[in-house]
Order: C-alpha cells, then structure tokens, then sequence
C-alpha cells in the first residue's frame, strides 16, 4: 500500500483505502468516485494534486490527497 | 451571483402566473388547469440542469462551466402541449447526505416540497459515478426521470450509450440527450407527459404529437 | 417503485426493523413530515445524516430507541455502515455502466487535453495566468473599456448630452435650484445619470464580458487549483478564488457567492477581504484609466493594494481560530464558450448592475442637491477637508470621499471628473486611489454582509475599514514625501 505522495505520475493506481477519520472528506472522495477498488491516474502533485477517475478529473490540497492509499 | 436575478425571476414568474391563469381561465374556451406538475432537476454539479432549465421553461438561470454555479432554487414554468408544468432547478448535489450548503439546499427541497416526479440529470461520461444518487431518489419514492446528458461529449470520446438494458434494470425511464444542442430534449418532454398520465403509452403517443 | 438495490444483509435487517419502528410509532413519528418513504429515512439514519439526527433528537425516546436499532446493526457488520452502503451502491452502479456504456474507440490525445495540461502545469501554468490577467484585465477591460470606451461615450456627455440638458433646464425651469437638480454640476442627469452610463457602464459591461468567457471555458476551476496553496496562507482555500474574480467585477455579486465556502471561518474572512482590498471593476477600471500614462503610480497603487490583501489576509488567518477549508474542486472539461450563452449572461449582469446604481446615483445627486441646499453639504465637505489635506489632496477633493460613501464606484467616477478637469499630481492620484480602493464597500454590499453575516460583524468590519483606508492614505502620502518621489 501506497500514499498518493510516493506513486508515480501517470499510471494507473488501484485505490486501497481511505485513511481518514473525517467522514466529510471521506464523502467528499466517495462523490468523486475515489473509493475502494476504483482505479485512478495521479497527474501531478503542484500546485495542488490533480488526479483523474474514469472521465472525471478532480484538484485535491494535499491534506485530503494523504489520505488515498493506493495499491 | 444567481441570487439577486433567481429572487426577482421567482418573483416575476408567481406573479405572471397567477395573471396568466386569470386570464386564461376567463377566456379560452379549455381551461388550461394551474399546475399540472410540479418537477425538479437534480444531479451532481456541472451536468447540465441549467441549461436544462433553460431549454424547458424558457427562462435564464446562470450557465458557467465551473461546479458551484447554481447557489438557489429556481422556478420556472415549462409549457408541454397544453399543460403547464412548474420546474425548478437546483443546486448540485452528490448525494441524499449533504456536505456543503448548497447541496442542503437541494436535499431540504426533496425534503420539504411535495414533488411529482425529478428528472436526475447525469454526465454520460460519468454514468458510473452518478447512478449511486439514482438509487437514492428512488429509495425515497420518488419518481424518477433518468436523464443522460452529455451525449456528444460522450461520443466524441468514442463511447456508445445503449440505455435499453439500463431502464429494464432499473425500471424506470431514461432519455439519453445533450441539452446544449437540444437533442433528446423533446422526448425528455414526452416522457414527462407520460409519466404524469397525461398521455398514453408511447405508441400512441406519436400519434397525438402529430395531431 | 422497486427497491433498486439490495444491502448486505445485516444493513437489510437494520433497514428493516427501522421501518417497523417508524411504522409501529405511527402518528407520534417526528420524522413523518419528511417527504420521503421508510426505506429512505431509515438509510439516512442508518447514515448519520445530521439533519433527520438533528430533527430526531426533539425527542429522547425515538433517539434512543433508534440508536439501539443502528448499535446492533454496527456491531454485526464490523464495518462503518455508511461505507457499507456506499459500497453496495457504487458496486451495482459500476454493474450498470458497464452494461450501458461501450468504449468504442481509446480518447485521443486532443488539443483541449493539450490546452488543460498547459494551463495546470506550474511552469507554464503561471505565465497563462498572466497572459490573461494581461490581455483580460489590463488590456481589455482597463485599455479598452475604461479608456476607450469611457473616453467616448463620456465625451459624447460632455459635449453633447450635458450643455443640451443645462440648456432647455435654464429655458424651462425659472428657479435656479431646481435647474441644479436636474443639469448643471451635480445635476440628476449632468452627474448621476452620466455617471452610471458614460463611466461605470463601460467599465462593469467589458468586464463581465470577459469574466463569462472565463467561467464558460472552464478557466477558473483551474485558476482555484493553481492558487489554493496561496490562498490558503491567507485562510482561504482555492474554492474562494471564484468569489474574488467575481469580486473584482462586484463585490455585491461575490458576497454572495461566499456560499460555496465551506467553513463559516471561510466565509468571514472572504467577506471582509471583499470589502477592504478587491476593488470592483468600476472602481479599479476607472482607476486604470487615470494611472494608464504613469506605470509607476500604477504600480504602486496595483502593488500596495494586493500587499494589503495578502498581508491583511495573513493577519485575519491568525487572528480568526480554525483552519482553511480543505480543498476538492471537480475540474470540468475545458469547453468551447456558447457565444449565445456568453452574450446572454453579460446582458442580464450588466441590466442587473445597471438598475441596482442608477437610482443610488440619482438618489445621491438628489441628497447632494438637498444638502446644497440646505448648507448641509458644505458643512460635510468642511469636516472631511481636514482628512482630505492631511493625506495631501487639494481641499476640493473632499466631495469624492463623500461620493465614496454612497458607492465605491461613485467615488471613483468622481475621482475621475477631478481628474479630467486636470487638477491632480501624480502622488495625489495615487494616494487617492488607494484610499477610494480601500474605502467602505458600497450600500449593495453592505446590505448583503448584513443578510450573510449579520449587523454586528458587519459593524466591526465597517468600523475598521473605513479608518483604515485613511491611515494608510496618510501613510503612503507621507513615505512618497520623505523619499522624495514624484510619480
Ligand atoms: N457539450 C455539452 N455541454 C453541455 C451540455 N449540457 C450542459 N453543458 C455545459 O456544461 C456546463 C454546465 O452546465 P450547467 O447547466 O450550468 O450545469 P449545472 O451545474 O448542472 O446547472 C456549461 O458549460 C454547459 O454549457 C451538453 O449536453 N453538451
Ligand atoms: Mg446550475
């Protein structure tokens, strides 16, 4: 398992968890399409994280992209 | 930046209503009855319910291409054959639990008002992500209109939208459209009539359009 | 309707017996008033949703009772159950899609994928920004629409609309202070009238031009991305960009929009930033105008005002307790702008803009007029001459700060006036330029602060700004002296 800070850009990552006890961030994620077993592509990382879920490409700050584990 | 315009168009549209239906009722010959439907446009951020609106009522709510457009309910009135049906248009929301105050604005209206039906408005691109709210509006016993819009963005990525298999599934109707080139955008209006009972099965119902 | 989807069986179990209960309290249910069926409330329990929570705890027994039901469902799943659910849900729409959707064909490479990478990427990121901010903003609206355009139709006033008006006033009215009220210096149409139309219309129409063709292509999404970090270091988060671009056009409008923040923290500080350092487009278009043949005063006046945005932004993120906002933005496809859209949108701001100031502008020269009459004016402008000299002004500046009272976009209009009439250093320009920037937002935006945030945080805010705006005026006045600078 992997954090989103050490992954390489451009590939395509499997995410593992959620790490996070906020549940607002966690829902957040989930409307995005970030969940367990969804797959997604890191873009890049500054200014902000930007990674892409299917056909959905969302920024995140880096405080909610810590919080992705991917395998 | 819709606020100001979105309180005076409600205004403005109570007020030309409660005239046009006086009017009406004292002159035509079929009086045309009030309301006839009452329906919201519902989805995620960003897929069109405005210009959805738009199309439907004839009335400007704010277009942009950025997620948070849309801060308040909207309401307009969308003239389909003879009837007169009341849309209202909404801010974004991702699902039935709200997290910012926008989406609490959509959810407190399925809450509270009394709705006929809602046409959930999805991105093609992003059907997967979206359907998990479809559920939701249909837990709550509403009726539900699935809209899938976007199509030409759809296709010029190179997908292929087949819906049959979706409706069976999911019973319930669904209209693949792109609201921005007004396609799919009259049977959206069909499927309306349909589904408030004003107008037989399908089949026949090509035979009262032509009429 | 059918169930579109079944649960894991503990949540199933959990689902139904919440709906036994809901069912078996009948009447006595205050949740019944909720337009929703059963099966829906009990999955928004089951999820904590905070409003149904909140609605519940009205009444200790259904809280408990139903926080019983949902214990022994948590205990049985070992598993978060709003997880759970979501899981199920994603799990069966990912089904549907993938029966519904075909890929014919992998998505090229194609400009609008180009053109997204270039605008996010840092190191060309930055320079676009500029680009646009350059031809947008300076070129555009503060070249075009504040020279040009202003120069044109202010001409047109002058030369022809005003000398026609004081005319047929001195023709047909026989009271001299009635000719006052409808042409001459401060007359309803001579002042307010030219002033709405001949120097802000211009200004507020190009700019909302130009902010439509950002919001329609998908530009400031991306804009919020690039700038989060920074905003953050001033309290906010790249979601408040919106706001402040829109401020930058009106801070009525922006005010507005703070709804999109997230926190309250968020909104407060965004508020007052609005207030204090983003000028409107009426306001610093006109401002542009005046500096546009001195780049340096222009640049010390563009520079002091977004070092005070940022450093007062710094200092409210100290003062006020929290933290910013985390920040998530779907970032939408870059689009090809609707020329009708685009055109729709401009028109229906600026009729909004337009009808919002001219009665406030005719309703100044209205109560200008009254106080002409009366003496009152005088005796105003006599108390803030003291203010005005002391930042270095001539005396007969005062009436704009008075102007600025009523709008900020009066204020600068007035600014202007002085300035055609050609009265102003360079130094007094821009000293008065800060200031009117700095000075009270206009009676639009108050009234929204108030509605938003309240009377008393509005108060506080007031009280500090409007001294604020003067010491700094006095400050800058003062440095230019002692350094010996003549912009
Ligand atoms: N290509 C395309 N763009 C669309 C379509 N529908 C909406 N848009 C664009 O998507 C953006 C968001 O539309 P809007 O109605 O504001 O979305 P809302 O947030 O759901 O109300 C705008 O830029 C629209 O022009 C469509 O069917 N096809
Ligand atoms: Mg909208």
């Amino acid at each position: 398992m992997n954090a989103l800070s050490k992954v390489q850009i451009g590939q395509v990552q499997t995410v593992a968890q959620l790490q996070t006890q906020d549940i607002t961030i966690r829902r957040k994620l989930m409307a995005l399409g970030i969940t367990p077993g969804s797959s997604l592509v890191l873009e890049q990382r500054f200014p902000s994280y930007v990674v892409k879920v299917g056909y959905t490409r969302a920024a995140l700050d880096r405080e909610i992209a810590a919080s992705i584990f991917v395998r | 930046m819709n606020c100001h315009q979105c309180q005076k168009n409600c205004y403005s549209i109570k007020q030309k209503h409660s005239w046009w239906t006086r009017l009406t009722k004292k002159y035509r010959k079929e009086p045309l009855l009030a309301i006839d439907g009452n329906i919201a446009l519902v989805g995620t951020p960003n897929v069109g319910k405005s210009v959805l609106f738009n199309r439907l009522t004839g009335n400007y709510v704010t277009v942009s291409n950025y997620p948070g457009t849309t801060v308040e309910v909207s309401r307009g009135i969308a003239k389909i054959k003879d009837y007169q049906i009341r849309v209202i248009d909404t801010p974004g929301m991702y699902s039935l639990v709200p997290i910012s105050e926008e989406e609490q604005v959509s959810r407190d209206l399925l809450l509270e008002e009394s709705l006929d039906m809602v046409i959930h408005v999805v991105d093609a691109k992003n059907l997967g992500r979206m359907l998990p709210l479809t559920f939701q509006l249909m837990e709550a016993g509403l009726t539900v209109i699935l809209a899938i819009n976007m199509i030409d963005e759809a296709e010029q990525l190179g997908l292929k939208v087949e819906p049959d298999a979706l409706k069976i599934e999911l019973g319930i109707p669904v209209v693949v459209m792109s609201a921005a080139l007004n396609r799919g955008v009259r049977e959206l209006k069909q499927t309306i009539l349909q589904l408030l009972s004003f107008q037989p099965e399908p089949d026949s119902a090509n035979v009262e359009m032509v009429r | 309707m059918t169930n579109p989807i079944i649960y894991p069986e503990p949540i199933e179990q959990a689902i139904a017996s919440l709906e036994n209960w809901l069912q078996s309290i009948g009447e006595q249910n205050i949740l019944r008033h909720y337009s929703l069926s059963p099966r829906s409330l009990a999955l928004l329990l089951l999820q904590k949703d905070p409003t149904i929570w909140q609605t519940l705890k009205q009444d200790d027994k259904q809280q408990q009772e139903v926080e019983v039901l949902l214990t022994v469902a948590e205990n049985q799943l070992q598993y978060p159950v709003d997880l759970a659910i979501a899981e199920s849900r994603e799990k069966h729409a990912r089904n549907l899609a993938g029966i519904t959707i075909q890929t014919t064909q992998p998505a090229a490479n194609s400009t609008q994928e180009i053109l997204h990478r270039l605008s996010v990427n840092p190191i060309t990121g930055f320079p676009i920004l500029m680009v646009i901010l350059y031809f947008g903003v300076y070129k555009f609206v503060g070249e075009f629409g504040a020279g040009e355009l202003v120069d044109r139709i202010e001409g047109f006033f002058e030369g022809q609309i005003n000398p026609i008006v004081n005319q047929i006033v001195a023709q047909i009215l026989p009271w001299q202070p009635l000719q006052d009220l409808i042409g001459n210096d401060y007359g309803i149409i001579t002042l307010g009238i030219r002033y709405a139309t001949a120097i802000v219309l211009p200004v507020v129409a190009t700019y909302f031009l130009m902010f439509s063709l950002l919001e329609d292509s998908g530009y400031l999404p991306r804009m919020s991305l690039m700038l989060d970090r920074l905003f953050k270091s001033i309290g906010l988060s790249g979601r408040a960009v919106i706001p402040m671009v829109l401020g930058l056009g009106c801070d009525t409008m922006a005010t507005m929009v703070t709804r999109t923040l997230e926190t309250k923290r968020e909104r407060l500080i965004a508020t007052f930033l609005l207030s204090l350092a983003v000028p409107c487009a009426a306001q610093w278009g006109v401002i542009l105008g005046l500096l546009a043949q001195k780049p340096a005063a222009l640049m010390v006046w563009g520079g002091l005002i977004v070092a005070i945005f940022l450093f007062v932004g710094y200092l409210s993120a100290k003062f006020f307790p929290g933290t910013s906002g985390a920040f998530y933005l779907e970032i939408p496809p870059l689009r090809l702008p609707k020329l009708g859209n685009i055109l729709t949108k401009t028109w229906i701001r600026m009729k909004w803009y337009f009808w919002e100031i001219l009665p406030l502008f005719i309703w100044a020269s209205v109560l200008i007029w009254l106080g002409k009459l009366t003496g009152l004016f005088d005796l105003i402008i006599r108390g803030i001459e003291p203010f005005a000299v002391a930042i270095g002004m001539p005396p007969d500046t005062a009436p704009i700060f008075l102007y600025g009272f009523f709008r900020r976009d009066y204020g600068a209009a007035g600014l202007f006036d002085i300035q055609q009439q050609g009265g102003l250093t360079g130094n007094q320009l821009v000293v008065a330029a800060v200031v009117l920037t700095l000075f009270l937002p206009c009676i639009a935006q108050l009234q929204i602060m108030i509605k938003e945030q309240g009377l008393k945080t509005t108060a506080i805010m007031v009280a500090f700004i409007v001294p604020f705006a003067f010491l700094i005026g006095y400050c800058v006045n003062l440095f230019l002296n002692v350094l010996g600078v003549t912009l």
